[in-house]
């Protein structure tokens, strides 16, 4: 059963060291290291991330960020990693679980952009139904095409498609969420599409609230880059 | 053993692993290049001639350069080119009532003073100098023994067979990289047993003195060879007349040149770099030191949104 879920963005900048000497989006590291912080204050029995890869499998519990993809200069000149190196989503995730010092069992599950909505909502469930408390940390970016200067260059479209996205979440409109349009959200750049609708899947999943209504708080939405980030809590 | 062989072993124990160095209260770890800011008290230098012998303008100009990102401050109250002589008094009177004026304002601010003479360094030193900067590659030898009383630092520089504000004329090396090594680590050496704190110790291959424009620029390109000693490297360059023979540059379009002899020259493992221009130079070398990994960049967020 799901006893907390969280969404967070993932991008490179949250590593710790990649964007050099100067702290970029300090709010945004406050938003989603309080919403780890809730994750891991329901005492889970694991904690699943989810996010997007290229494609539908699970990754190795003991895999990290390649930070030298991104920044060649911060590779480690430690011992080589015992385990393939995960996907950006995935790995991002696994930093913020690290930063609080969380040494709890922890599942990576990558899903594919193109995987349509009733598989997501069934991995999902999936991921509820695995332990006894499960919490999920979705790894979920919106679009990219937020303004001129976004990496996906402006779309009319992409402000509310990101509106509709906090809406729904901050209403716990899980049919909303599970209703997105995949393919709207890859014209868009909106990779936490599937990561969102996991979790739309696995909330939807009995949880130790019964039919009650879910907590749910946004702690960060903005696109100061031109992608749009979310940082939300949902919590049974 | 022969000769050969003790030459090669005797200069072995004369290298050091790099480390700190230590200029006044500081500190300095390599991979951390350093902007030593020229200020002349003199109405004749070469570059600029008189734009700081007032000195109301000279203190202003340390404002600028240490506004600029300049670490060391260089005062020198006698140009290196031949010219009217500045007696020791006059040296004194120039630069050390400057320096007090400087040392009050920059309590922590490392000061360099460039001289040759011990009677000046010894003022100069009281005065609040913490490095002599004896680009004359120990003329006076008794440099040594005030940069040692004052717990100064000392730049060991190489003039090849020069004598103090002389030019040089038809200089001849067998190899010039190697006749340099030998004598800044003969200086060092020297220094050390005066009781000089290695880690205050700097050499100089000190280009243009005693050298032609294809040496300074074989020092340029073999400057490894002297980062290899472990000893800090100073490098000496701004607008000198080597880069203007390079590039076929007059005096005020060497800026290019001398930023590009820079770049090299923390390539390789430089230290401290002579400058003029505090600002530029302090700019290709952060730039040099993050190519290197030695320095994140100010800010990194392109294409990692």
């Amino acid at each position: 059963m799901i006893v907390a879920a969280a969404i967070c963005p993932s991008p490179p900048l949250l590593a710790s060291g990649i964007t050099g000497q100067a702290e970029i989006l300090p709010e945004l590291r406050a938003a989603c290291a309080a919403a780890v912080a809730r994750l891991l204050a329901a005492a889970p029995d694991v904690v699943a991330v989810a996010g997007p890869a290229d494609a539908t499998a699970p990754f190795d519990p003991a895999g990290e960020l390649s930070l030298a993809s991104y920044a060649p200069a911060l590779r480690s000149s430690g011992p080589l990693p015992s385990a393939p190196a995960l996907p950006l989503a995935l790995g991002i995730g696994g930093l913020l679980l690290d930063a609080p010092g969380y040494q709890g069992p922890r599942a990576y599950q990558g899903i594919a952009e193109y995987e349509p909505a009733a598989a997501c909502l069934a991995l999902g469930a999936k991921i509820a139904t695995a332990a006894p408390r499960v919490a999920l940390l979705a790894m979920g970016d919106g679009t990219a095409r937020r303004s001129a200067s976004a990496p996906g260059y402006l779309d009319e479209r992409a402000a509310p498609f990101d509106e509709a996205v906090e809406r729904a979440v901050r209403a716990a409109d899980l049919s909303a969420l599970a209703a997105l349009d995949p393919t709207l959200a890859a014209d868009l750049l909106a990779v936490g599409r599937p990561a969102w609708q996991s979790l739309a899947g696995a909330l939807a999943t009995p949880h130790p609230g019964g039919a009650g209504p879910l907590q749910t708080e946004v702690l960060y939405s903005d696109a100061p880059l031109g992608v749009a980030y979310l940082v939300a809590t949902l919590i049974p | 053993m022969d000769d050969v062989a003790a030459a090669v072993e005797q200069r072995a124990q004369l290298q050091r692993a790099p480390g700190l160095l230590r200029l006044g209260g500081h500190e300095f770890a390599p991979g951390r290049p350093l902007v030593m800011a020229i200020v002349n008290r003199t109405p004749d230098s070469f570059y600029r001639p008189g734009l700081t012998w007032d000195e109301d303008a000279a203190l202003d100009r340390v404002h600028a350069a240490v506004a600029e990102g300049a670490d060391i401050l260089d005062v020198g109250g006698v140009p290196a080119k031949p010219g009217p002589e500045v007696t020791v008094a006059e040296e004194i009177r120039r630069v050390a009532p400057f320096i007090e004026r400087v040392r009050a304002a920059y309590p922590d601010l490392v000061i360099s003073a460039d001289t040759w003479r011990h009677e000046s360094a010894r003022a100069l030193c009281a005065a609040g100098t913490d490095l002599i900067n004896d680009t004359w590659s120990a003329w006076d030898p008794s440099l040594a023994e005030v940069a040692a009383e004052f717990g100064a630092g000392l730049v060991c520089s190489h003039v090849g067979t020069l004598t103090p504000r002389t030019r040089p004329h038809r200089p001849a090396f067998a190899d010039v990289v190697a006749d340099v090594i030998d004598r800044v680590l003969l200086l060092a050496e020297r220094a050390v047993k005066a009781g000089v704190d290695p880690d205050r110790i700097v050499i100089d291959p000190a280009h243009d003195f005693g050298k032609n424009t294809w040496h300074s620029l074989e020092i340029t390109r073999r400057l490894s060879e002297l980062t290899a000693t472990g000893w800090p490297v100073l490098m000496s360059v701004s607008h000198k007349d080597f880069v203007g023979e390079t590039l076929g540059a007059d005096l005020g379009d060497r800026l290019a040149g001398t930023l590009a002899v820079t770049a090299v020259g923390a390539w390789l493992g430089a230290r401290i770099f002579r400058a003029h221009d505090v600002r530029e130079t302090r700019q290709a070398l952060d730039m040099v030191a993050s190519i290197r990994g030695d320095r994140p960049p100010a800010r990194a967020v392109r294409a990692l949104a």
